[in-house]
């Protein structure tokens, strides 16, 4: 179990595993109830069509340690939490876009009917943890949207994927569940931890 | 599947998939139809090594996580399964002592297989010789192998030889009944082995038992209703029997020959009346003669609980009848999954607004129609009910009537407990411990009995018939052309009193065959044979002996009651290449088939159809979107995804007409209907074919028919079906369309 104390939660996505199904963004958007133009995850499939070279992977905001988004700022309405959780104020938010030049995954996000709409200004993935309003409030889910964290949940993305290509959590226990598919590789389907062989003998 | 070993349905299932070392896929694309399952093949690649192989025409998002993908043209798996063959017995890779043990005319495949040498398949499929040889290396000498397929295997006017042929690729390299092997057939659909197990077919009663006589007397008993008034509801008795229309071409029905259409067999009348419940025949073959027959009935009932686009599609104007229906979610009751293992679904909230659930709207109809007693007798008959609690002692009824697939073990009460305890079973094996010990995870049928633990893997004879062992089905008597039929020497069941090939137990031999003797008391209770046993009596005392109620026989290579006795290549019948429509050429026509008299090798020959039609169309699914689509497309996001229909073109191809990315294009079908779309250029598929999903509705050969929704059901999006430019052409067993190989025009918009 890692400390939770020192906790830094982070994406991966898995491109060994990635479909693009897309159930990711779609729960996402389902979730947090997302205008039609705003994507806070998107799925992107390089090479479509040709053998050995297409691959796909899901992208947010990977919730940068030393995040750009945050110290381009003009209004400081970044701030990053404890767990390492990128989030931002919407009251403070310009809707400038200094954000998005930043970014290096073109996660920021602006709706097209204004900053007054709903989630209004920049919008970007909260990795379900909500923003600086209080937890759980009307605001911050009209805001924000679901705030999953404060729940003790998985955010909806890593909930929803099929083949359990997006991970989220602790990078410690994330490098974990990574580290032991590798190791599993060419060891066989993963026994029951049971005791089958006891109960049913090893041949079946 | 069902005439080569007994059971037409995935023999292992989907977890079973992580035990593989090879998993070859012919017209199936799980990651895209699939995805929650696809995991288990990721995780055979990641923990087994596990090569993936993937025959399509398109290459899918699954050939893009393959090891090998090879691009057949539409219409050629046998060439390319024979091929297989062909190398498989040139090099001795196959297993004799399971063909000689459990199989029944392998030699004529083997005959067969010797003319399919590697350039010729080249030639017919397409597929580069080294590849062929590349690919079957590796299947074959990787064991176990699995092999998947879906509609793209089936949806051709021969696809009942290709569902053979696979099958007897498994046979031959012993792949069956063990771990890691089998033919795992995917299910598209929630509950579609369900609702082919409860026969929502029109040759069988449920549970397969046929259409003969003895089996109505069988349901008519086991329903608690008079025989006599059963076959009173009939025009005469004799059309008690008979096949009914099929999904696929109950249009011809109502169009009853006129203007050219296909003759029918109906007794004298056309189909006057369509009741539709949750059936999007939009995406069914043929739209404009969907459209046609629609147009013409006398009252269409369509219940859903999105409004059904038929409704849409036809100009129909009066007695056109909308029903809301609920939800899945909305009440409750057994599904059974794509690997025969059933659940429980509780209701998660009351049927919403004026909508009922399907169970209710159908008594409903019964009530008026004046047979409601008789529809419901059969749910009270077991304690001699007043009344019935829904749907409980629905699912208890069906438990004890359907002896054939062995839904016995399927109570109410332990389905529940099933999905209570479902954190007490082993993901991959499906085996449950602690209190759930001794059972398979939804008791996958055959569960003989009432405390059998279900069957996750058929025909594995390494288990005991309580533990879910069994060998092939004795279906097709005990011997053929002199020939014994039953399993050859020592191949039983693990634990079992027989140790070699025995028959079908019924009251007569099963004293001999169990070696027991029964008492009078259980002479006198015992039906006459495992499939009418509803005294149990033969499925218990089996249990004991560990014998397979449905005996123990040899799988065949060979039907010969149909009219390829081994499967051979036939072109389809839209062929782009015409000196192998003539090499290969399609059946006879088939008079009275499902009612409609059908054209196989007239349509074939009437003209040159590659010279005017000569790029091959393919149809398939997209992951965001299902059947007809309309749920889909109704909702925000998913509509989002792909809010237009489109098809995929080469740009090589596009080029030549002048056809931009983005840009609108015409298709045109042999059947001389047309459809306007999206060109979306794609890598996917190559010069010679294009793809499209089958998803859309709402727009008809150039037309936006929105203006035909009724207030505020207009789904986000619509367009173009693709099934208005799909050919003519259906199985000459089965009759499910031509969908995956038929030709069509192109031309910039």
């Amino acid at each position: 179990m890692s400390d939770i104390g020192n906790a830094r939660l982070k994406f991966y996505c898995d491109e060994h595993r990635c479909i693009s199904c897309d159930g990711c963004s779609v729960a996402c958007a389902e979730a947090h109830e997302l205008p039609a133009n705003i994507n806070r995850r998107k799925v992107v499939t390089m090479n479509e069509g040709i053998f050995g070279l297409e691959y796909s992977l899901s992208i947010a905001c990977m919730h940068c340690t030393d995040a750009p988004c945050e110290q381009v700022c003009p209004t400081d309405c970044f701030y990053i939490r404890e767990d390492g959780i990128v989030l931002h104020d919407k009251d403070k938010c310009i809707g400038c876009a200094y954000c998005l030049y930043a970014c290096p995954f073109g996660a920021p996000q602006f709706p097209q009917d204004g900053a007054f709409s709903i989630k209004g200004v920049m919008d970007k993935c909260t990795m379900c943890a909500g923003g600086p309003e209080e937890t759980n409030s009307d605001k911050e889910r009209e805001l924000y949207g679901q705030n999953r964290i404060a729940e003790g949940k998985v955010p909806v993305c890593a909930a929803m994927c099929s083949t359990k290509a997006l991970l989220v959590g602790d990078s410690a226990e994330i490098s974990d569940i990574y580290r032991e598919r590798v190791l599993s590789i060419g060891h066989g389907a993963k026994t029951q931890p049971y005791g089958w062989s006891t109960a049913y003998g090893s041949k079946i | 599947m069902a005439n080569t070993w007994g059971y037409g349905a995935m023999t292992n299932s989907l977890g079973d998939i992580q035990n593989a070392k090879a998993i070859i896929i012919f017209g199936a694309n799980p990651a895209v139809n699939h995805p929650v399952g696809f995991q288990h093949f990721l995780k055979a690649k990641e923990r087994n090594n596990a090569k993936i192989i993937v025959i399509d025409p398109v290459f899918t998002k699954t050939a893009a996580k393959a090891d090998h993908y090879c691009q057949v043209r539409p219409g050629t798996d046998i060439p390319f399964m024979y091929g297989m063959l062909h190398l498989i017995f040139k090099n001795g890779w196959h297993d004799e002592k399971f063909i000689s043990d459990r199989v029944y005319g392998m030699e004529d495949v083997m005959e067969e297989a010797k003319k399919w040498n590697p350039k010729k398949v080249e030639d017919v499929t397409g597929v580069p010789a080294d590849q062929l040889i590349q690919v079957t290396t590796l299947y074959a000498r990787s064991t176990p192998g699995t092999l998947i397929w879906a509609m793209g295997l089936t949806q051709h006017s021969n696809g009942s030889s290709n569902t053979r042929l696979a099958p007897i690729l498994q046979l031959a390299l012993g792949n069956m009944g063990v771990e890691g092997g089998g033919t795992n057939i995917l299910r598209g659909h929630d509950n579609v082995q369900g609702a082919t197990d409860m026969a929502c077919l029109s040759d069988t009663l449920p549970g397969y038992y046929g259409l003969s006589d003895g089996a109505w007397q069988y349901f008519a008993s086991s329903w608690g209703v008079d025989y006599e008034w059963l076959s009173g509801r009939f025009k005469s008795k004799e059309w008690m029997g008979k096949k009914g229309f099929t999904l696929a071409r109950w249009w011809a029905g109502v169009l009853d020959g006129k203007d050219g259409n296909d003759q029918i067999h109906n007794a004298g009348t056309n189909l006057k009346n369509l009741f539709v419940m949750g059936n999007g025949i939009t995406s069914i073959a043929q739209q404009a003669k969907v459209k046609e027959g629609l147009d013409n009935l006398d009252m269409i009932v369509l219940c859903d609980p999105f409004v059904n686009e038929a409704a849409i599609l036809t100009d129909k104007q009066d007695d056109v009848f909308i029903l809301p229906a609920a939800t899945q979610f909305e009440t409750s009751g057994s599904v059974t999954a794509t690997n025969r293992s059933v659940q429980w679904r509780n209701k998660v909230v009351e049927p919403m607004y004026e909508s009922k659930t399907d169970h209710d709207i159908m008594f409903e109809l019964a009530k008026r129609l004046g047979f409601y007693d008789e529809y419901t007798a059969g749910m009270k008959i077991k304690e001699n009910k007043q009344d019935y609690t829904w749907p409980e002692d629905a699912t208890d009824e069906i438990a004890r009537i359907i002896k054939t697939i062995g839904l016995t073990g399927w109570t109410a009460k332990r389905i529940k407990s099933h999905n209570e305890n479902w954190h007490m079973f082993d993901q991959i094996s499906g085996r449950g411990y602690g209190k759930m010990k001794g059972e398979y995870y939804g008791l996958p049928w055959p569960a003989w009995t009432e405390t059998h633990g279900g069957s996750p893997l058929l025909y594995n004879i390494n288990r005991s018939v309580a533990e879910g062992g069994m060998g092939f089905r004795n279906r097709f008597g005990l011997e053929h052309d002199g020939q014994d039929l039953l399993a050859g020497a020592g191949s039983a069941p693990k634990g079992s009193v027989q140790k070699d090939g025995y028959p079908e137990i019924t009251a007569v031999n099963i004293e001999e065959v169990l070696g027991i003797k029964l008492t009078a008391d259980e002479k006198k209770r015992i039906g006459k044979n495992w499939k009418v046993d509803t005294s149990n009596i033969i499925a218990e005392k089996c249990m004991e002996q560990g014998i397979a109620p449905y005996g123990n026989a040899k799988a065949r290579a060979k039907v010969w009651t149909f009219p390829d006795q081994i499967p051979m290549h036939r072109e389809p019948l839209h062929s782009p290449r015409s000196d192998l429509a003539k090499e290969y050429p399609s059946f006879d026509d088939k008079e009275n088939h499902f009612r409609v008299d059908t054209k196989y090798i007239s349509k074939q020959t009437e003209q040159d159809w590659s010279k005017d039609f000569p790029i091959n169309l393919v149809t398939g699914r997209l992951v965001n979107m299902n059947g007809a689509g309309m749920e889909n497309r109704a909702s925000k996001y998913l509509a989002a995804l792909t809010p237009e229909m489109f098809c995929s073109i080469n740009p090589d191809l596009a080029g030549k007409y002048g056809i931009r990315d983005g840009s609108m294009m015409w298709i045109h079908s042999p059947e001389g209907t047309k459809i306007k779309v999206k060109a979306k250029y794609s890598h996917s598929v190559p010069e010679d074919r294009i793809f499209m999903p089958f998803h859309f509705a709402g727009h008809f050969q150039g037309e936006d028919l929105s203006h035909k929704y009724p207030k505020g059901t207009k789904p986000y999006a619509i367009g173009e079906s693709a099934n208005t430019v799909t050919n003519y052409g259906y199985d000459i067993v089965t009759q499910i369309p031509e969908t995956k190989g038929g030709l069509c025009r192109i031309e910039f918009a």
